[in-house]
C-alpha cells in the first residue's frame, strides 16, 4: 500500500518535473539582439541596464549593441535601407523624433508595426503621436526632452528675484530678468549660439504650431508663432543679456563656468549641469518660458528619441517582445537610469515610482522629476512633419540679417518660405 | 636608324610589362570604383525619397540651377578654393625650400614639427580650433594682449570670420602635408643643379624661383589637383567647425561654412534622402574638378 | 655681403620658429587636455591638472582600447603594404612603359578620383554585401590597396627617374621585373617612404567608409570609437583626448621611422657613385 503510495508519488513529481522541464524549454527564448544606439554616457549604458534585466529572466538571449555617433547611426540606417539588402541590419535602433517620419515614410516597410504588441496608452502621448503613420504605431518611445528653465539661484537673488518670479513667465519677461541680471552681476542670462536652432522649436511647440500646417504643407511666412519666435530671438540678442556661443561644447563651457545665470533646453542636460560640481545647491529648474501669444502654454520639448524594430530582421520578435517587457513595463528600470544617467522616461507609470519623487540636492531640494513629469503632459502634440532640418536650416541662412536688421522679419520668413519650398519641391 | 628594328623587337613584349604592372591594379578599381560610377550615374536619372523613387531623366541636373542652396555651396566652395590653395601651397613650397638647405640647423625638428599638424585625426584638430577661436577663446586673448585688436573678432560667430577661421584651419592642417610631397621630390634632385647655379651666381631666390618651381613642376601639379579635389570635396572641417550639437540648423553662421560636399551629405542623411539628387550634386563636382584640372594641366604645361 | 646674409639667416629663423610655434601649440594643449577632467577641457583650462591617471583607466576598462588598437593597426598594415605593392606597380607601368593606350586608362582613372565617395556609397556597399565581406577587415583592405591618389602621386614622382638607368640595366640583361625590384624601388626611397606615410594616414584616419562596412564594436577602428565618445549630450572630454593623443602616437612613430630618407637625397647620392 505504502510502496504503491511512494510509486505513484515518485511517477507524479517525475512527471512534474519533466513537464516543467519541457515547458521551460518551449517558452525559453534565444538568440542574439542586435542594436545600434549613439551616446555612450546615456542611451548606451541604459540599454545596458535593459538588457542585463531582459537577460536574467531570458539567459539564453545574447545582445549585442553597437556604439555609434548620432549622425553615423543615421547614415549607416541610411545606406542600408536605401541599398534594400537586409544583412547588416540591426534588430532595434535608436531614432530621433525629429526624423521619425522621414524615416518611416521614405522607407515603407522597413519597420515593424508594433501597434498591436506595446500598450501605447502607457506612454506621454505627444511621443506616440510622433511614430504614428496612417493609424499604426512603429516604435518604443523612450526619453522625454521636456523642456524646463535651469536658472542660477544665488545669481538671480542678487538681481532681486525669487523662484515664484521664474515660473509661468513670457520670454518678454525673461528678457526682462536678464537685463536686470546683467546689471546686477555682470553675468549672461544665456549662453546662445546664433545659429542654433533649439530655442526655436521649444517656442514653436510651446505654442502648439511648427513650420509645417497639419497637412504637412509649408507654414513660415504666415505662421504668427514664428513670427514671435524670430521677434524673440532679435530681441534676445539686441537686449544684450546673452553670451554668444558656437556650437555645443562652448554652449555647456557657458553654464558650466558660472557665465550664464540660466539655460532653457531639454531635461536630458541635467547631466551636464551636474557635471559642475562646484555650483551644487545653487540651481533651481522653472517652467520654460512661453511666448506671447494666445495658446502658447509653459512647457515644451526639445530632442528626445524612441526604439525602432526592424521588419526584416533576424530576431525581429524577439526584439519587440525585449522591449515590452522592459521599455513598456519594468518601473524599477526606469527608477534606476533616472537615478544613474538622469534619464526621464515616458513611460507614465514609472512617474510614480520613488526616484522621480526625490529631493535633489544639487537642485536645493527641489523635487526636480516630480515638476519634470508633471510639465511632460502639459506638452502641446504637434506634428514634425519630414522636413523638420530643411526648414531649420531655410530659417537659419537668414539670420544673420535679421540680427543686423538687413531685412525686415517678413521678408526674413517670406525669403525662407520660398527657399525651403524651393528644397522640398527638388 | 638601326635602333628601329631593335626597338620595335623589344616594343611588344615590353609593352605587354606595360600592362602587367598595371593588371592589379586595374582589376581591383574595375570593379570596385567602375560599377559604383555607373550606378551613381544612373541615380543621378532620378528623384527619391528613400526607397521611394521615380525617373525624372536629366531633370535633376536642370534643377540644379535652381537651387538656391546648392548655388550658396558652389559660391563658398570656390572661395575656399581661390583663397586657401595658393596660399597653402605657396607656404608649402617655401618650407619645403628652406628645409632642404642643408646649413639650416634643426631640420629635422622643424620638419617633424610643420608635418605634426597633419598627422592630427580631422576630429581633433578641428574640436581644437573651435575652443581656441571663440570668442573669449585664446585666440583672442593674446591678440587683445598684445593690442592689434581693442574688442574680440567673432570667429565663428560672423559669416565673413567663419570663412576666415575656416582657411586659418585649412592652412594649419594642410601645409605640412604638402611640404612633404615637396621635400620628398627636391631630395631626388642632385646637388649639383644648384652647386652650378650658385658658381653662375643666382642667390636663393632666383634658385628658388628658376631651379626649384620648374623641377617640382610635375609634385606642383600633383598637390594643385589633390587640393582642388580636396577642396571640391571638403567634407569634415566645415562639419565640425559648425557643429553644434544636437540642433545646428546650419553650417557655420548663415550657413557660410557649407561646402558642396557636405549639401551631398545632408542630402543623403540629415535631409529627406534624395540619393538621386545627390548623385547628380556629385556629378556637378566632378565637372568642376575635372574643369579645373585641365586648366591646371594647361598652366603648368604637363603633357599628361 | 656676409652681414646682408645673415640679416637673411636670422629672417629665416624667425619664421621658422613662428611656424613652429603654431604647428605644435595645439599639441600642447591636446596633451595637457589629457591630464583634465571633461569640464576643465570644455573651460579651456591650459594648465597640466591631475586627472591622467583616471582617464586612462576610464578608457582602456569601458573602451575596449587594446582590442580597438589591435584592429586599426591590422587593417592599417594590410592596406599599406597593398598599396605599396599594388599602386607603385600601376604607377611604374603606366610611367616606364608609356602607350597611347594606357594613357587612356590613366586618364580615366584620374577622373575616377574626382567622384565624391559619398556618391558610391551604397553601390559600393551592395556589392560588399554580395561578396559576403560585411563586416569584415579584409573588405576594408580590399577596397582601399588600388589608390588612385597613390598611383597619381607615385607616377608624377617618378618622372624625375631618369631613364637611362633602365635603359642600361636592359643592355646588362636585367629582366622587367628585377628592373623594377632591385633597381627602381631602392632608388626612390624617397617617394615610397611619402607614400607609405600617407597611405598610412589615410587608413588610420578613415572614416567614413570603415563606419559603413564594420557593423560591430568588435571591428572597430581608433577613428570610429572617437567620433562615438565625442556625440555624447555629454562628452568625457578629458578621455577623448587621452584617445586622440594615443590614436596621434603610431603616426608619429610611423613618421619618425620613414623620415630619414627625407634627410638625404637617395637619387642624387645614387646617382653621384
Amino acid at each position: 500500500m505504502l510502496k504503491r503510495k511512494f510509486i505513484i508519488l515518485v511517477v507524479v513529481c517525475l512527471f512534474l518535473v519533466v513537464s516543467s522541464i519541457t515547458y521551460a524549454e518551449s517558452t525559453e527564448k534565444s538568440g542574439e539582439i542586435t542594436i545600434w544606439s549613439w551616446d555612450p554616457n546615456f542611451n548606451i549604458p541604459i540599454m545596458q541596464e535593459a538588457a542585463e534585466r531582459y537577460a536574467k529572466d531570458n539567459p539564453k538571449v545574447t545582445f549585442e549593441i553597437t556604439e555609434l555617433a548620432k549622425a553615423d547611426v543615421e547614415q549607416k540606417l541610411h545606406i542600408n535601407l536605401a541599398s534594400g539588402v537586409t544583412a547588416g541590419l540591426p534588430d532595434i535602433v535608436l531614432i530621433e523624433d525629429y526624423n521619425a517620419q522621414k524615416y518611416l515614410q521614405s522607407y515603407p516597410g522597413a519597420f515593424a508595426d508594433l501597434t498591436d504588441k506595446i500598450k501605447f496608452s502607457d506612454f506621454a502621448n505627444y511621443k506616440v503621436g510622433l511614430m504614428t503613420l496612417d493609424g499604426k504605431v512603429y516604435g518604443v518611445p523612450f526619453d522625454s526632452g521636456v523642456s524646463g528653465l535651469f536658472y542660477r539661484t544665488d545669481y538671480l537673488e542678487k538681481a532681486g528675484y525669487k523662484s515664484e518670479d521664474l515660473n509661468n513667465i513670457t520670454w518678454d519677461k525673461f528678457i526682462e530678468i536678464g537685463k536686470k541680471v546683467k546689471e546686477k552681476t555682470g553675468k549672461a542670462m544665456i549662453g546662445f549660439g546664433l545659429d542654433d536652432g533649439g530655442l526655436m522649436r521649444i517656442m514653436m511647440q510651446s505654442a502648439g504650431k511648427w513650420y509645417f500646417d497639419d497637412k504637412g504643407n509649408v507654414n513660415l511666412s504666415n505662421n504668427d508663432a514664428l513670427k514671435e519666435a524670430f521677434k524673440t530671438y532679435k530681441a534676445i540678442v539686441d537686449s544684450g543679456i546673452i553670451k554668444k556661443t558656437s556650437g555645443w561644447s562652448e554652449w555647456v563651457a557657458a553654464f558650466n563656468n558660472g557665465d550664464t545665470a540660466s539655460v532653457v533646453t531639454g531635461v536630458w542636460i541635467i547631466g551636464s549641469v551636474k557635471a559642475d560640481k562646484a555650483s551644487s545647491g545653487k540651481w533651481k529648474v522653472a517652467t520654460t518660458p512661453r511666448l506671447n501669444i494666445a495658446g502658447a502654454v509653459n512647457a515644451s520639448n526639445l530632442g528626445g528619441s524612441s526604439w525602432y524594430v526592424l521588419e526584416n530582421s533576424k530576431n525581429r520578435d524577439l526584439a519587440i517582445d525585449f522591449l515590452n517587457q522592459i521599455y513598456a513595463g519594468d518601473i524599477d528600470f526606469y527608477q534606476k537610469i533616472l537615478m544613474d544617467r538622469g534619464a526621464v522616461g515616458t513611460y507614465l507609470p514609472a512617474q510614480s515610482g520613488a526616484a522621480y519623487s526625490k529631493e535633489d540636492e544639487f537642485f536645493s531640494g527641489q523635487k526636480v522629476y516630480t515638476d519634470f513629469s508633471g510639465w511632460i503632459k502639459a506638452i502641446p502634440t504637434i506634428n514634425y512633419g519630414i522636413y523638420t532640418y530643411e526648414a531649420d536650416a531655410a530659417i537659419f541662412t537668414v539670420m544673420p540679417d535679421v540680427y543686423s536688421g538687413k531685412i525686415s522679419i517678413e521678408d526674413a520668413l517670406e525669403k525662407a518660405e520660398e527657399q525651403l519650398k524651393d528644397q522640398i519641391n527638388r | 636608324m638601326t635602333e628601329k628594328g631593335i626597338s620595335r623587337s623589344f616594343i611588344k613584349p615590353r609593352d605587354k610589362y606595360g600592362w602587367l604592372f598595371i593588371s592589379l591594379a586595374l582589376i581591383l578599381l574595375g570593379v570596385l570604383l567602375f560599377y559604383p560610377i555607373v550606378y551613381s550615374l544612373y541615380l543621378s536619372t532620378m528623384s527619391s525619397k528613400g526607397i521611394v523613387q521615380k525617373f525624372v531623366g536629366f531633370g535633376n541636373y536642370v534643377k540644379l540651377f535652381q537651387d538656391s542652396m546648392f548655388i550658396l555651396a558652389l559660391k563658398n566652395t570656390l572661395t575656399f578654393f581661390l583663397i586657401q590653395v595658393p596660399i597653402m601651397l605657396f607656404l608649402a613650397l617655401i618650407l619645403a625650400t628652406i628645409l632642404n638647405d642643408k646649413t639650416i640647423k634643426y631640420r629635422g625638428l622643424f620638419r617633424t614639427a610643420f608635418f605634426l599638424p597633419a598627422v592630427t585625426s580631422l576630429i581633433a584638430y578641428t574640436i581644437l580650433f573651435k575652443m581656441m577661436f571663440s570668442l573669449d577663446g585664446f585666440i583672442n586673448g593674446v591678440l587683445l594682449n598684445v593690442h592689434i585688436i581693442n574688442s574680440p573678432i567673432p570667429w565663428l560667430l560672423d559669416p565673413f570670420w567663419a570663412k576666415v577661421t575656416l582657411i586659418i584651419g585649412l592652412t594649419w592642417r594642410w601645409t605640412g602635408y604638402n611640404m612633404i610631397f615637396y621635400l620628398s621630390a627636391l631630395q631626388n634632385i642632385p646637388e649639383e643643379i644648384y652647386e652650378a647655379a650658385k658658381i653662375d651666381g643666382a642667390n636663393k631666390v632666383k634658385q628658388f624661383f628658376y631651379i626649384t618651381i620648374p623641377l617640382l613642376k610635375p609634385l606642383i601639379l600633383f598637390t594643385a589637383i589633390m587640393s582642388t579635389i580636396g577642396t571640391l570635396q571638403l567634407f569634415d572641417e566645415p562639419m565640425n567647425l559648425s557643429q553644434g550639437g544636437v540642433t545646428s540648423a546650419t553650417i557655420g553662421p548663415g550657413n557660410s561654412l557649407l561646402t558642396l560636399s557636405v549639401y551631398v551629405y545632408n542630402l543623403c542623411f540629415k535631409y529627406m534622402p534624395n540619393f538621386g539628387y545627390a548623385a547628380t550634386v556629385s556629378y556637378a563636382i566632378v565637372l568642376i574638378v575635372a574643369l579645373l584640372s585641365i586648366i591646371q594641366f594647361k598652366l603648368m604645361g604637363d603633357k599628361k | 655681403m656676409k652681414k646682408n646674409y645673415s640679416i637673411n639667416r636670422i629672417l629665416v629663423y624667425v619664421f621658422l620658429v613662428f611656424t613652429f610655434i603654431v604647428s605644435v601649440f595645439p599639441f600642447y594643449w591636446m596633451v595637457a587636455g589629457m591630464t583634465n577632467s571633461a569640464v576643465d577641457v570644455i573651460k579651456g583650462k591650459m594648465t597640466f591638472g591631475n586627472q591622467m591617471l583616471s582617464n586612462i583607466t576610464t578608457l582602456f576598462t569601458t573602451y575596449n582600447m587594446v582590442r580597438i588598437l589591435l584592429n586599426s593597426l591590422k587593417v592599417t598594415g594590410f592596406t599599406v603594404l597593398g598599396i605599396l605593392i599594388v599602386s607603385s606597380m600601376a604607377a611604374y607601368g603606366f610611367q616606364i612603359y608609356s602607350s597611347p593606350a594606357r594613357e587612356k586608362v590613366y586618364g580615366l582613372i584620374i577622373l575616377f578620383m574626382m567622384v565624391p565617395f559619398i556618391a558610391l556609397m551604397i553601390p559600393l556597399f551592395r556589392l560588399i554585401v554580395k561578396m559576403h565581406l560585411l563586416n569584415t577587415h579584409s573588405g576594408l583592405v580590399l577596397t582601399s590597396i588600388a589608390s588612385v591618389f597613390i598611383i597619381f602621386f607615385l607616377r608624377q614622382s617618378f618622372k624625375a627617374f631618369p631613364y637611362e638607368i633602365i635603359q642600361a640595366a636592359r643592355v646588362d640583361g636585367a629582366g622587367e621585373f628585377r628592373i623594377f625590384f632591385s633597381i627602381f624601388i631602392p632608388s626612390m626611397k624617397s617617394s615610397y617612404a611619402a607614400a607609405a606615410i600617407y597611405s598610412f594616414m589615410a587608413s588610420w584616419n578613415a572614416y567614413l567608409w570603415p563606419l559603413i562596412i564594420l557593423q560591430t564594436d568588435k571591428q572597430k577602428t581608433v577613428t570610429l570609437m572617437i567620433s562615438s565618445m565625442s556625440s555624447a549630450y555629454f562628452p568625457e572630454w578629458g578621455v577623448i583626448m587621452t584617445a586622440i593623443v594615443i590614436a596621434t602616437l603610431p603616426i608619429i612613430i610611423v613618421f619618425f621611422g620613414f623620415q630619414k630618407y627625407f634627410v638625404q637625397g637617395m637619387l642624387g647620392s645614387s646617382l653621384k657613385q
